[in-house]
């Protein structure tokens, strides 16, 4: 041996586990990226989110939070191991090594660590995304449509992000060197990070904070839209969610320092203590842990919370099939569908349709304002605000078989089955008008009726009805059609072919979202000349557009505005609808978690290593095995339980905020939902509780603790 | 050899300033074996530091074979720790992915200076310092004394001017103490080396040649062995060290 570059590779397979811990949380955050990089750009997956969708920003949303996941994980590895290395070089420089000399050393083995796993995650990252997706069409769902096909072009993001790990590691290690101190390594002295003392009222506050926080952070857009009239600039409502974040670093903060019960005098002295003085970095990565658990959470309660809520909503339809379509469309009629259900061997047991007139009805709009605060807003009447789908008694009962009897001059609306407008309907309309001939007709509300189908509609008196629709044309007349199949479980190509007939009669002037108002239309072309929600306008104004070539993707399936409601075909393609997003929040929940695992991992060595010395001095005074590997274990408890606890409490909590206050209720899809999301939660805790006896078993062989 | 000249050096915790060197001057010649004795916070290891390039100073000069270390960039300080200063730690510092000889080797290896000569010198002190037969090992698989004297014996490859010691014997049983004081004398008497020992044990300080005792970042006064023998020596210094502590008494 004559060269330091000899020395250092001697030491380097000396202690190959750090190196090789380090290359492996390199690896696996760019294998994990970059997997994630060629699902995101796979035409597969582009194809299903379209441009400008809500679906593509939420995917592009979870890629950064995904990259913000991987490369804490990555810092926390690399700090593992470069506080491993402090003592290697604070003897070299004590020896008379330069700084200059040590980086360069440094620098070429990380060249060679951050190359290799760079690459290897780069490589490997296709097969395991090809694997993961073949998988995922053997057990869930395999369509033609979900051949995975990569863009070469997603490779970019791979060589971005290992340029981010080589800088990360080049930085940090830099760092490493220049803050190497000679008289702490022949000192041994022990860098502390004491934290000022924390009284017992932080953490009843903490939980006010993080309580008041999430409420103020969740209510506070509404407060100031619908109270300030005022629209506040992005990010100022996020401002809200801040003592929330607060409240849980205090509530961390007092479980180190302080604990939630009484401590044994004797038996929990030295993980107190210990935790007391290496508190503040503990608390960071806890508060960290606890904002990963709960984003993996939050994503990977997305498809069980959609799924029970769209599949019970699908059980308690009141008919099976049921669409409606504009009287100038070609939409199919009683013999066109009796033709293919014969064509396809299934039988119609019930038909029921109804005309519908697309009337305006008055009521409020807002008209924004710019002014020095943003955006404000005022309410303006209008007799034409809004249109609406309105039934006639006759066509009512037709539907529904249910008999209503309504006075001249009456309207009822129709709520869902279980009596709420879903936040978007209040029945209140008090004047109706023909758009065409101007015809008016003032009423007064009716008790409201309930049907899931019909939601948004209203229903006027026969002779009302017949007056006020009389001189509309086939743009303002629609027809709605229920009916019912025999053996409707088995008629899934059925549905299939009658929601494809649907789509092929429909021209360019139907392929509308379903927020998309005629009335509203002619304000805005009025006021502003253009129509955001049109379907020329509505990519810029970031909203999807709907395209029958693309009548498979989640956006047209959810947002088209004659979307059939057929039960068997919307059972049957809820994975198929939802299948890109169910993959991407298995991805993202698989990082966040990884994210998790390898920082509390990381946390646990350290403190481990802080606390040789303590422990060593601990076992000279005579300390028993048993009373060592209790208070190893107390630590270590307390990194994992703590942000698994807050997080998924956090988490749970949040998602019960949202689903309560949507309509001030929980629905039976909502709490089954909720039950899917206890199940996930504790599948996830079982799994931290594995990695935690993991850890637990390596931190005593650290600290040479034997029970 | 060393000359200390009205060193200065104040630690700082938070606003307030805390000096703990105000003004040692102090000589060690070449050959000389020399021990520095205080109580705790006397200012010894803050005097060792400064002396071993870890600290700066923040007043006075410290004269390695004439020349002021103070003005020194990182890069000649490295090389003066390096060539000029040997090394030898209470907590011996070896690198324990490194056998006993690599250890040894090691500033050699720093400096780029190994060549057969180095390797033989090696050998030598390997036999020198009783620990031939475990140059093949690894620092964990060793004793505690053994491991001071790889310290010795690696503090005395690159033939410094000076070597430094830091309570070499504060981590070990007084077997393996004496042994150290031992491996000292030899390098001393053997190849002409200048030791300077910072310590706290009487024992170990009573085979040097002079004693310099400090107190509240001064020198207090300092002991010459002359002709006395070891422990009449040692007499002395716990007498000096009694003395001293009585007029630190209110």
């Amino acid at each position: 041996m004559k060269q330091l570059g000899q020395v250092c590779a001697a030491l380097r397979r000396k202690n190959r586990v750090h190196s090789t811990l380090l290359a492996g949380c390199c690896f696996f955050s760019v294998l994990l990226i970059t997997a994630y990089g060629i699902m995101m750009r796979s035409p597969t997956i582009l194809a299903v989110l379209p441009e400008g969708g809500d679906s593509r920003k939420q995917v592009l949303m979870i890629f950064v939070m995904a990259v913000i996941g991987c490369a804490m994980f990555t810092v926390y590895a690399s700090g593992l191991f470069f506080r491993h290395r402090s003592r290697q070089t604070g003897i070299l420089l004590a020896l008379g090594a330069s700084r200059r000399q040590l980086r360069r050393q440094l620098n070429r083995e990380l060249a060679v660590l951050a190359a290799v796993s760079c690459a290897a995650g780069a490589i490997l990252a296709a097969p395991l995304a090809w694997d993961i997706w073949q998988l995922f069409r053997l057990f869930v769902v395999d369509s033609a449509q979900m051949t995975l096909r990569f863009e070469p072009r997603a490779w970019a993001i791979a060589l971005g992000f290992s340029v981010f790990v080589a800088v990360l590691l080049f930085a940090a290690g830099r760092r490493s060197v220049r803050r190497a101190n000679i008289i702490e390594t022949v000192q041994e002295v022990h860098r502390s990070e004491p934290i000022r003392a924390v009284p017992r009222w932080y953490g009843p506050l903490g939980i006010f904070l993080l309580a008041a926080g999430g409420l103020l952070g969740y209510l506070a857009p509404s407060v100031f839209v619908n109270l300030l009239h005022w629209y506040p600039p992005a990010g100022l409502s996020g401002l809200f969610y801040l003592p929330a974040l607060a409240g849980l670093y205090m509530i961390l903060l007092h479980t180190v320092v302080n604990g939630w019960r009484a401590r044994h005098a004797y038996r929990d002295l030295i993980a107190t203590s210990m935790m007391k003085f290496q508190g503040r970095q503990t608390v960071r990565s806890m508060l960290v842990m606890t904002l990963l658990l709960g984003g993996g959470l939050f994503a990977a309660f997305y498809t069980p919370m959609i799924g029970a809520g769209s599949m019970l909503s699908y059980d308690v339809r009141p008919v099976d099939y049921a669409y409606h379509f504009r009287a100038d469309q070609n939409g199919p009629g009683k013999p066109q569908v009796e033709q293919l259900a014969a064509e396809y061997g299934v039988a119609l047991t019930s038909w029921a349709e109804a005309p519908m007139a697309r009337l305006a009805v008055d009521g409020s709009y807002q008209v924004e304002e710019e002014g020095p605060l943003g955006t404000t807003w005022r309410s303006v009447y209008a007799q034409q605000a809004q249109s609406v789908l309105v039934l006639s008694e006759s066509g009512y009962r037709a539907l529904t078989g249910e008999i209503v009897d309504l006075a001249p001059g009456q309207a009822a609306g129709v709520l869902d089955a279980s009596g709420s407008g879903q936040g978007r309907f209040e029945p209140d309309a008090t004047l109706f008008t023909n758009p065409l001939t101007g015809q008016q007709l003032a009423v007064t509300p009716a008790e409201p009726l309930c049907h899931d189908l019909l939601l948004g509609c209203y229903v006027l008196d026969d002779g009302d009805w017949a007056a006020l629709s009389n001189g509309l044309t086939g743009e303002w007349r629609e027809q709605m059609v229920f009916f019912n199949l025999e053996n409707e479980e088995d008629s899934y190509p059925f549905a299939r072919a009658l929601f494809d007939r649907i789509v092929d009669g429909s021209g360019p002037e139907v392929a509308v979202l379903d927020g998309w108002d005629p009335i509203v239309r002619q304000r805005y072309l009025e006021e502003e000349g253009v129509y955001f929600l049109d379907p020329d306008q509505a990519e810029e104004a970031n909203f999807p557009r709907m395209d029958y070539s693309q009548r498979d993707s989640s956006d047209f399936r959810l947002y088209w505005q004659y979307m059939p409601r057929f039960r068997v075909l919307d059972k049957a393609d809820f994975v198929r609808t939802t299948a890109v997003f169910l993959m991407l929040f298995v991805f993202i929940g698989v990082l966040c978690l990884s994210a998790v695992i390898v920082i509390a991992c990381t946390r646990c060595m350290t403190i481990a290593l802080t606390s040789r010395p303590v422990y060593n001095d601990l076992r000279r005074l005579g300390a028993p095995g048993q009373y060592l590997y209790r208070s190893a274990r107390s630590q270590v408890r307390l990194v994992f339980l703590t942000p698994a606890l807050a997080g998924s409490g956090l988490i749970l909590g949040f998602y019960l905020l949202i689903l309560y206050f949507n309509d001030n209720r929980l629905t039976a899809g909502e709490l089954a939902g909720l039950g899917l999301c206890l199940g996930l939660t504790a599948g996830v805790g079982a799994l931290l509780w594995a990695v935690y006896r993991l850890t637990l078993g390596r931190v005593c062989a650290a600290l040479d603790i034997r029970r | 050899m060393l000359a200390v000249n009205d060193l200065q050096k104040s630690y700082r915790v938070g606003k307030t300033s805390f000096p703990v060197l105000k003004g040692v001057s102090l000589t060690v010649d070449a050959g000389e074996f020399v021990a520095v004795m205080g109580p705790s916070g006397s200012g010894k290891t803050t005097l060792l530091n400064c002396i071993s390039c870890y600290l700066p100073a923040d007043g006075g000069s410290i004269l390695l074979d004439g020349r002021d270390l103070a003005g020194l960039r990182e890069e000649e300080l490295a090389a003066v720790r390096n060539r000029q200063l040997g090394f030898v730690f209470q907590d011996f510092l070896l690198l324990d992915g490194l056998t006993v000889m690599e250890n040894i080797l090691l500033p050699a290896i720093i400096g780029g200076a190994m060549s057969q000569t180095v390797q033989a010198r090696a050998e030598q002190l390997c036999q020198v310092f009783g620990i031939g037969a475990i140059q093949n090992k690894y620092p964990t698989e060793i004793s505690g004394g053994e491991k001071q004297r790889t310290a010795v014996a690696r503090a005395l490859i690159n033939h410094p001017l000076l070597i430094l010691a830091d309570e070499p014997t504060g981590n070990l049983d007084s077997r393996s103490s004496r042994a150290v004081i031992r491996s000292f004398e030899q390098a001393k008497q053997m190849l002409g080396a200048t030791i300077f020992m910072v310590t706290h044990d009487s024992f170990a300080a009573s085979f040097c040649d002079r004693v310099i005792l400090l107190r509240d970042g001064v020198v207090w006064r300092t002991l010459e062995k002359g002709g006395m023998d070891r422990s009449a020596f040692q007499d002395q210094l716990l007498e000096a060290i009694g003395a001293m502590s009585r007029e630190e008494e209110p």
